[in-house]
């Protein structure tokens, strides 16, 4: 009898505590949606440390409100507190780890704290994630991000991988296809770099980003021919295109000087060298070049400075092409690469890079 | 002293018994099928439940004060920050002098006194005195906690509900602390620590009947919390470091500081209290008013972090928003606010504040270290939560209840290292500088005096091997014949010998017996056939000399027996022994002197 007097007792008490409880609640929330709604207007005017106050005076009226903790939470990371950013996050995360804006929002918390492996983690939580509107763009634009951040973080091998799966899983539109190739190219992977480019061509012929990234791509990888006529295009489509006519510079100097390219008489290639050696002396005597250093930079004593052996070499340059001297070239192109790379803070013009490549590049450029 | 002691006890000490005993059956209690003991626990879930339904009304009712009168979100430079305090401070001395004359104070103090002079009895008129007037103090923003009078209410709900259930006295003072812990654990969210701080500071003794009782209210009490409101805990514990071993050091600095502040804390409150009670009565009425003005001012020019109980604030410092000069001078207000408004008798409760303090003091001690030695892994969350303990331990002086609040707020078990060392330092040093705890200060001010329980628990306590003596010789066996113990006892000093009984057992024999034998002729007889059959008490060494008490008068001689070998005798005490070591006491210096 006690007992069920006292059930009953706590029945009504339930009951009533719960009429309380529902009342009041249903003031905080409101109170809370009010106190958010001023936070994302202060968030949006750019204030954001109000907008986090606001945030947090909402999430104290409405403890659980997903959206609330997310906003502070994003909020709270905008403004460099990543300590408490990852608090709210990771708290988020445990009650619901298949969320993909949940995952992104833990994902840029660690990139922006260089935490790579994270990174990559909550990222691809994120693009494998659950997004309630919008799925596949979402994804996407996630997935796009990962490899900027990496691109930001210096992580090379990963972007690249990141970027071949991308390419591999990506619908066949010009706009993502020109994107991811230029992704390739900032991982410097400049081969997938130029076969996104050309496929990114051959449904947009006269695209003149993809004309300008084809040609910057074949630059890097030394085909300064292909490079030549993919930039040729570009700046005929776009003469605003700086970038590309200067680097289309590099590469007609490159091909119209190179010595050692097939197909030329060895006339030809005699004035070519002595031509890439004046431009060398010309370049000292505007330079002066540095003391001769050892790799760890202490000033080597008892080497011969530059300007000394450019002028011993140009008294044997006068035997170039004679029997016997078959090296000489090899020489001169070597004293070339030295010089260049010692007074390479001045080689501003297309003509010093363009020598600067051909002394590096003795195999010989693209044909 | 011991309220809660069972029927006297029938250990190993006493005389054998030939039958196993015969288990009493309990009688049913008064409208139930329940024997008294499991009716006392089905009503410990009640109680549990009732008070937690009265927290969560309380918790609302502080918010919803808070909201109407501070505004949803306070900030600095507004009017209502610095005169709302001031005013409801006049309410609240106007309710506590004309209405509800005992909901002074933090309600620790109350519910054990009632404990220990009113048999449990908590007016359930206190228990709405409390609420409402520490709703309106905290809500208001004087710098108090919800705890305390949650255990207040509790204790007083308990005695409402079980005071027409003819329990026996004993179960009617378990009814408060009973009820206190759950509404300790329902305020807190933390039953484990609820259930220690009331066994640590308000009852003092572990037994299985009260443990059961109590851990059943509290559990029910946070089911009942966390069913309204949420499981959510007090705060979001950013992640801990787990330190090195070398950085234990940063851990026992903050000790040292956090104990430092606590005697701070504590001697404010105690030089303060007795003057502000000496002044003329009529300044009762304003005394609540001027601390929420200062309280207000505080707010008003740029702290109103330190109003109320500040628990989001807490929440803050553990994730780094404040800097580590903020965090020091944020420790140093709440303690002034939180003295002005506990001295000036508004009622409401020193836990938050404590952890307050705590929490900022960590982190602001987190903070110089750090600044000093970048190498140190430690967080600031770290450094606050700590800071928790260590203030806790050094201010309430519940040591263990300490550490455990502090794992199960964090509900990481990597940080007990440093929780323990740091709370270590705390408490030795307030100890040391502060003997007095100060809930038995407030006591003694109040004119009572209560068990100490930190006194008690570092009583020296004697022993039975403090007062036995060796053995009289010789030690006669139940075999021997009387001849031969009258032989053996012909030259012997002393009049009582102990006589060895087969296979195990002593009793004692008289000189005068063993001669009166020989003289009736029973020479061939043995001893032990000629005494009575019975067997003396025995006491072990490590006996608390009182339980000697208990046997010496019955018997001449107690023997003191081995616990590895009860035929290895160890001693003997007698009630000479016994006194004669109760008159000794000791000295200063460890000496004994008479």
């Amino acid at each position: 009898m006690v007992i069920a007097w006292l059930t009953f007792l706590a029945v009504m008490g339930f009951a009533a505590v719960t009429r309380l409880t529902n009342r009041f609640g249903e003031q905080r929330k409101a109170l809370a949606r009010h106190l958010y709604e001023q936070g994302v207007g202060e968030q949006q005017a750019g204030k954001p440390e109000m907008a986090i106050e606001h945030f947090r005076a909402a999430l104290s009226y409405s403890h659980d409100n997903f959206q609330y903790q997310l906003s502070l939470a994003r909020a709270l990371r905008d403004t460099g507190r990543t300590g408490e950013a990852e608090a709210y996050l990771v708290s988020l995360w445990e009650g619901s780890p298949q969320d993909g804006a949940v995952n992104l929002a833990l994902g840029r918390l660690y990139a922006r704290e260089k935490l790579l492996d994270k990174t990559i983690q909550f990222y691809h939580n994120a693009i494998y994630g659950v997004w309630p509107s919008d799925p596949d763009q979402n994804r996407l634009n996630a997935w796009f991000e990962l490899v900027d951040v990496l691109l930001r973080l210096n992580a090379l091998p990963q972007a690249q991988a990141e970027l071949i799966t991308l390419s591999a899983s990506l619908p066949h539109r010009a706009e993502l296809e020109l994107r991811v190739a230029d992704l390739f190219s900032r991982a410097q992977d400049f081969p997938n770099a130029l076969l996104g480019y050309q496929r990114v061509l051959q449904s947009d012929r006269g695209n003149p980003q993809a004309l300008a990234g084809a040609g910057e791509a074949a630059f890097k990888l030394a085909r300064y021919r292909t490079a030549s006529h993919y930039l040729s295009a570009a700046v005929a489509a776009n003469p605003q295109d700086a970038q590309s006519a200067r680097t289309l510079q590099i590469c007609n100097a490159v091909l119209n000087e190179d010595p050692f390219g097939r197909g030329i008489s060895t006339s030809e290639r005699i004035r070519r060298i002595r031509a890439i050696f004046e431009e060398a002396g010309q370049r000292l005597d505007a330079c002066p070049s540095l003391p001769p250093q050892s790799p760890t930079g202490a000033i080597q004593s008892g080497v011969v400075p530059l300007e000394s052996r450019w002028k011993d070499m140009k008294t044997r340059l006068a035997h170039l092409g004679q029997r016997g001297e078959s090296g000489l070239a090899d020489e001169v192109m070597d004293l070339v690469l030295q010089i260049e790379e010692q007074t390479a803070n001045c080689a501003t013009t297309p003509q010093d890079q363009a020598l600067l490549l051909l002394a590096q590049n003795r195999a010989g450029v693209e044909q | 002293m011991n309220l809660f002691s069972a029927s006297p006890q029938a250990g190993p000490h006493a005389p054998a018994s030939p039958t196993p005993p015969v288990r009493k059956k309990m009688a049913a209690f008064p409208g139930t099928t329940l024997s008294e003991e499991r009716f006392f626990l089905v009503l410990a879930v009640f109680i549990g439940v009732f008070a937690g339904l009265a927290v969560v009304c309380f918790r609302l009712s502080i918010e919803w004060t808070s909201i109407a009168l501070l505004g949803p979100s306070p900030e600095p430079h507004t009017l209502r920050v610095l005169l709302a305090p001031a005013l409801v401070g006049l309410l609240i001395a106007v309710l506590v002098i004309h209405v509800f004359p005992q909901v002074r104070g933090s309600g620790v103090n109350q519910t054990k006194a009632a404990l220990y002079i009113f048999n449990g009895y908590i007016p359930i008129r206190t228990a709405i005195g409390k609420f409402i007037t520490a709703a309106l103090a905290i809500g208001s923003g004087h710098s108090l906690g919800p705890e305390d009078p949650s255990l207040q209410i509790g204790a007083s709900l308990a005695w409402a509900l079980g005071r027409r259930m003819n329990f026996s006295r004993e179960k009617v003072r378990l009814l408060a602390p009973v009820g206190a812990a759950a509404g300790l654990a329902a305020a807190f969210n933390a039953p484990i620590s609820a259930v220690l701080f009331v066994i640590e500071e308000v009852i003092g003794r572990w037994s299985v009947g009260i443990l059961g009782s109590v851990v059943l209210s509290a559990i029910s009490s946070v089911v009942v919390v966390r069913w309204f409101l949420g499981a959510q805990p007090l705060f979001r514990i950013p992640p801990l470091t787990v330190v090195r071993p070398a950085e234990l050091v940063a851990y026992a600095v903050l000790g040292i500081v956090g104990g430092l502040a606590a005697v701070i804390f504590a001697k404010a409150i105690g030089f303060l209290r007795p003057r502000l009670r000496a002044l003329p009565p009529s300044t009762l009425y304003v005394q609540p008013a001027i601390a929420g003005l200062i309280i207000g001012l505080i707010g008003y020019l740029g702290a109103p972090q330190i109003m109320g109980a500040g628990y989001q604030f807490m929440d803050q410092a553990m994730h780094d928003q404040f800097a580590w000069q903020m965090l020091a001078i944020l420790a140093g207000l709440k303690i002034l606010a939180t003295t002005l408004s506990f001295v000036t008798g508004t009622p409401g409760g020193m836990f938050a504040p404590t952890l307050f303090i705590g929490a900022m003091l960590g982190g602001a001690v987190g903070g110089v270290e750090r600044h000093f030695y970048p190498h140190l892994t430690g967080t600031t969350g770290t450094y606050a939560l700590v800071g928790m303990g260590v203030l806790f331990a050094g201010f309430l002086r519940a040591p263990m209840t300490s550490v455990f609040m502090v794992l199960e707020v964090s509900g990481d078990y990597s940080i007990i290292v440093p929780v323990i060392l740091a709370n270590a330092f705390a408490y030795v040093i307030s100890r040391s500088l502060q003997p007095i705890p100060i809930f038995d200060l407030l006591t003694r001010q109040d004119g009572l005096e209560l068990p100490s329980l930190e006194e008690q628990r570092e009583e020296t306590i004697l022993r039975v091997e403090d007062a036995m003596r060796p053995p009289p010789i010789p030690v006669l066996n139940a075999a021997d014949p009387i001849q031969q113990a009258n032989q053996q006892i012909e030259h012997a000093s002393g009049n009582v010998f102990l006589v060895r009984l087969s296979p195990a057992g002593w009793n004692s024999v008289t000189r005068e017996t063993i001669k009166r034998f020989a003289s009736e002729g029973k020479l061939e007889m043995s001893l032990g056939s000629l005494l009575p059959p019975q067997r003396l008490p025995y006491l072990h060494p490590d006996h608390p000399l009182e339980m000697a008490l208990r046997y010496v008068y019955e018997t001449p001689l107690v023997p003191v027996l081995s616990r590895a070998n009860f035929l290895k005798l160890e001693g003997v005490v007698s009630s000479q022994d016994v006194m004669a070591k109760y008159r000794v006491r000791p000295s200063e210096n460890g000496a004994e002197t008479m």
